[in-house]
């Protein structure tokens, strides 16, 4: 005992310095339950919990994540993520002889988007865009149409080229086999948290939870404990949850039928700018009324995207409204901060800046912010552009930041 | 065995208090082995915090699951084919440990070597201490693999520049100039105000708050919240700025004492410390990309943020290696700032 004296002193100073206890549990989606309190005006602290509960235990802790084929119907869906996989990116961090890493997610990821994938870890706040919340189930950058998933290649493609101009790296020194473990950890993260987020919605909506537990067949405690008195496989809530995942994963699996089709190409020429310079500045597209003269991005906007706008403008709380704010600050959200226009003059497309990847872009719009979709017809009408303007405007986009042969001015003359 | 001979005692107590009447033939001479190992350990301490550094920069802490053997082997034993070919991780985590252990070596012949050419009791006092401290270094390396914790990784990585800027001391009082600082003292025109040393000592505290800060954020804890990393930053970043400006002040004070040996290293200080500035934004923007105040420079306009590339890696080690050499930097200052305050203490008595 004498002996590990000397090692008093560095405990207290771990101790001190905050001890690297594994993280054992998700943390609990608290902002999405004050946004139901709020929105519905009932209380949410028992929905929640129970909620939490059930989530764990369907899909496990940070340690050892479980994906729940037991409680999915399609065989697509419980083929959706390697339950390996997902015990490669979870856990420490550590690499064998064989270089292969493990803990993956908390080695390359954890810092910014957190444990449950909240995009608020550690460093999120310092970011310019807050790192992306995977919980909502929504994502920026993809070939799929606006309300849909993307695919993996979608999520691997990110992982491979980062995003220009952010926080989010390009992780293209890793290995195909660690990309893919963690585009299933992200997949993952994602249906657990879109999952959470439902549950709880529908704990309040449709199985009647308030200040206290409804009656046992909605209670989602009789998930938790099958084997008990409770017919938990026949239950409200049990029906209610599975619907639930079995929906949140269809969305996951039907994701690659969701791929935004990308007609031949039109010729790249001078007409075909002029006419994508027209279609820009015009009423159809506007594009103009957000992003500027030439792309300049020298409009004043004042708009949020969809993740801060949740929690504010859309329970008619002006985001720049400190007080009013504070209780979802306290709740885990990040500041609310505006989303601007991008400038498209100088190159920087964040979710690729290829002529497929835009034409995609300009079609499905971006799914969590102001950028919208666009209607596209066989014919060009008063409301919505043929594909061939959407590729007029693709040409004009890169004349904008000099991937074109032509100029500006000659496109002028 | 801590009893010292009377004779021997008498005479090391005359060192010890006049530290500037050295013997005959001069301790320069007489503890020519011990400087030569005290800077052997500086220039093997430096590269150690860079490969230590690197190994943190690349998650490579636990690519190794042993301590102290390297996969079941001998930390000497093991296959040098498979430490120099095989996975990256393991080659730097293992050379760390190889490095670490030679540091160790050279340790234990700095108290020899001190022993033996009969140092100045407080220089012998000294050379334990550094072997105690690459001894509880190595200890803290070991417990932070054998548990898996990165919080001892954190101890670590902020008690390794306390051992390199106790090296630097080392091989500063065991140098030549220590003794010829006499000299140099008969010729200060305007000798030393006691609150300079006061101005000495705040580099070594705020440098090393620095090391302690920069530790923090880079092994940030998962359920760190973002408010306190942000905080964090925010302190880190003050610091830096009011020991930049603190520089350039102990610059103008220490140089008036006309002293080289003084002035000089007060001068490198002011130096590495822009440098680490440099450093500090380098490594935040190949960590998380450039940042929003800097957005008035043409040329950061999409950045890409690449997952541990080799120059990144190498900016944000350097970071950390710089800082090491601050604070080894200002304790040197601090104890020359020490030393010419006795020295004309000793003349005027």
């Amino acid at each position: 005992m004498r002996r590990a004296r000397f090692l008093l002193p560095i405990f207290a100073l771990a101790a001190f310095c905050g001890c690297d206890v594994p993280v054992e549990q998700y943390p609990a989606n608290q902002l999405h339950a004050l946004v139901v309190a709020t929105s519905r005006h009932v209380p949410t602290e028992v929905a929640a919990q129970d909620s939490a509960a059930v989530v764990e235990a369907w899909f496990g802790t940070p340690i050892r994540p479980r994906w729940p084929v037991d409680q999915m119907s399609g065989a697509a869906a419980k083929q959706l993520v390697d339950p390996d996989h997902l015990m490669r990116a979870a856990g420490r961090v550590y690499s064998d002889q064989q270089n292969r890493h493990f803990g993956l997610f908390n080695e390359h990821c954890v810092t910014c988007h957190g444990v449950a994938g909240g995009g608020d870890g550690p460093a999120s706040l310092l970011q310019n865009p807050y790192p992306r919340d995977f919980r909502a189930g929504v994502f920026k950058w993809k070939s799929t149409h606006r309300s849909s998933k993307p695919t993996r290649h979608d999520l691997t493609t990110i992982l491979q080229h980062g995003v220009p101009g952010t926080g989010m790296p390009s992780f293209a020194s890793l290995s195909t086999e660690d990309l893919q473990a963690l585009v299933d950890y992200v997949i993952y993260l994602s249906v657990r948290g879109e999952f959470e987020r439902g549950l709880i919605s529908q704990a309040v909506d449709t199985l009647g939870y308030e200040i206290e537990r409804p009656d046992p067949e909605a209670s989602l405690t009789t998930l938790l404990d099958p084997t008990g008195d409770s017919p938990a496989e026949s239950s409200d809530a049990m029906q209610v949850a599975r619907q639930l995942l079995d929906q949140i994963c269809g969305e996951w699996v039907d994701a690659t039928a969701e791929v935004i089709e990308v007609p031949a190409e039109t010729p790249d020429d001078a007409e075909s700018v002029r006419r994508g310079r027209e279609l820009f500045h015009g009423q159809i597209a506007n594009c103009v009324g957000c992003h500027g003269p030439g792309g300049n991005a020298e409009v004043a906007t004042l708009d949020y995207d969809d993740w801060t706008k949740e929690f504010t403008t859309r329970l008619a709380i002006t985001p720049s409204d400190r007080e009013a704010v504070k209780p979802f600050r306290q709740a885990g959200a990040l500041r609310p901060r505006q989303i601007h226009p991008r400038k498209l003059s100088d190159g920087v497309y964040r979710g690729g800046g290829d002529g497929d990847t835009l034409y995609r872009r300009i079609v499905g719009g971006i799914a969590g912010t102001p950028m919208p979709s666009q209607i596209i017809a066989q014919q060009a009408t008063a409301t919505g552009l043929s594909q061939a303007q959407v590729w007029d405007l693709v040409h004009y986009l890169h004349s904008l930041s000099g991937v074109h042969s032509l100029s500006e001015d000659q496109v002028e003359q | 065995m801590n009893q010292t001979p009377p004779t021997e005692t008498s005479a090391d107590d005359l060192q010890t208090a006049g530290d500037a009447a050295p013997p005959s033939g001069g301790p320069a001479a007489d503890s020519r082995w011990l400087h030569r190992l005290s800077l052997l350990s500086v220039l093997l301490v430096w590269p150690l915090i860079w490969v230590g550094g690197l190994v943190t920069t690349y998650d490579a802490g636990m690519a190794v699951p042993d301590w102290p053997g390297t996969y079941g082997y001998n930390l000497f034993l093991y296959p040098l084919s498979t430490w120099l070919y095989g996975p990256f991780d393991l080659f730097i985590e293992h050379g760390h440990r190889l490095l670490g252990a030679v540091v160790g070596l050279v340790a234990i012949g700095m108290v020899v070597a001190a022993v033996v050419e009969r140092s100045r009791r407080w220089v012998r006092w000294l050379t334990v201490g550094i072997l105690l401290a690459v001894i509880s270094q190595g200890v803290l390396g070991g417990i932070r693999v054998l548990l898996g914790d990165r919080t001892f990784a954190m101890i670590h990585g902020c008690f390794g520049p306390l051992v390199f800027a106790l090296c630097c001391i080392a091989a500063v009082v065991t140098s030549r100039t220590w003794w010829q600082r006499r000299r140099a003292v008969s010729a200060t025109p305007k000798p030393l105000a006691n609150w300079v040393v006061v101005v000495a000592v705040l580099p070594v505290l705020l440098s090393y708050l620095q090391l302690v800060l920069g530790a923090q954020l880079r092994h940030v804890q998962p359920a760190t919240t973002p408010r306190t990393f942000t905080l964090i930053v925010a302190v880190h970043i003050v610091t830096a700025c009011v020991l930049w400006l603190l520089t350039p002040i102990l610059f103008v004070l220490v140089r008036r004492c006309g002293d080289l040996t003084l002035s000089r290293p007060a001068g490198w200080l002011i130096l590495f410390v822009g440098t680490q500035i440099l450093l500090g934004t380098g490594s935040w923007i190949v960590n998380y990309g450039w940042p929003s105040v800097l957005d008035f420079l043409p040329f950061g306009e999409g950045f890409l943020v690449r997952s541990k590339g080799f120059l990144d890696s190498i900016i944000v080690t350097a970071h950390v290696a710089v800082g090491s050499l601050i604070l080894a930097t200002s304790a040197v200052v601090l104890v020359q700032t020490l030393r010419q305050k006795y020295l004309v203490a000793h003349e005027s008595n």
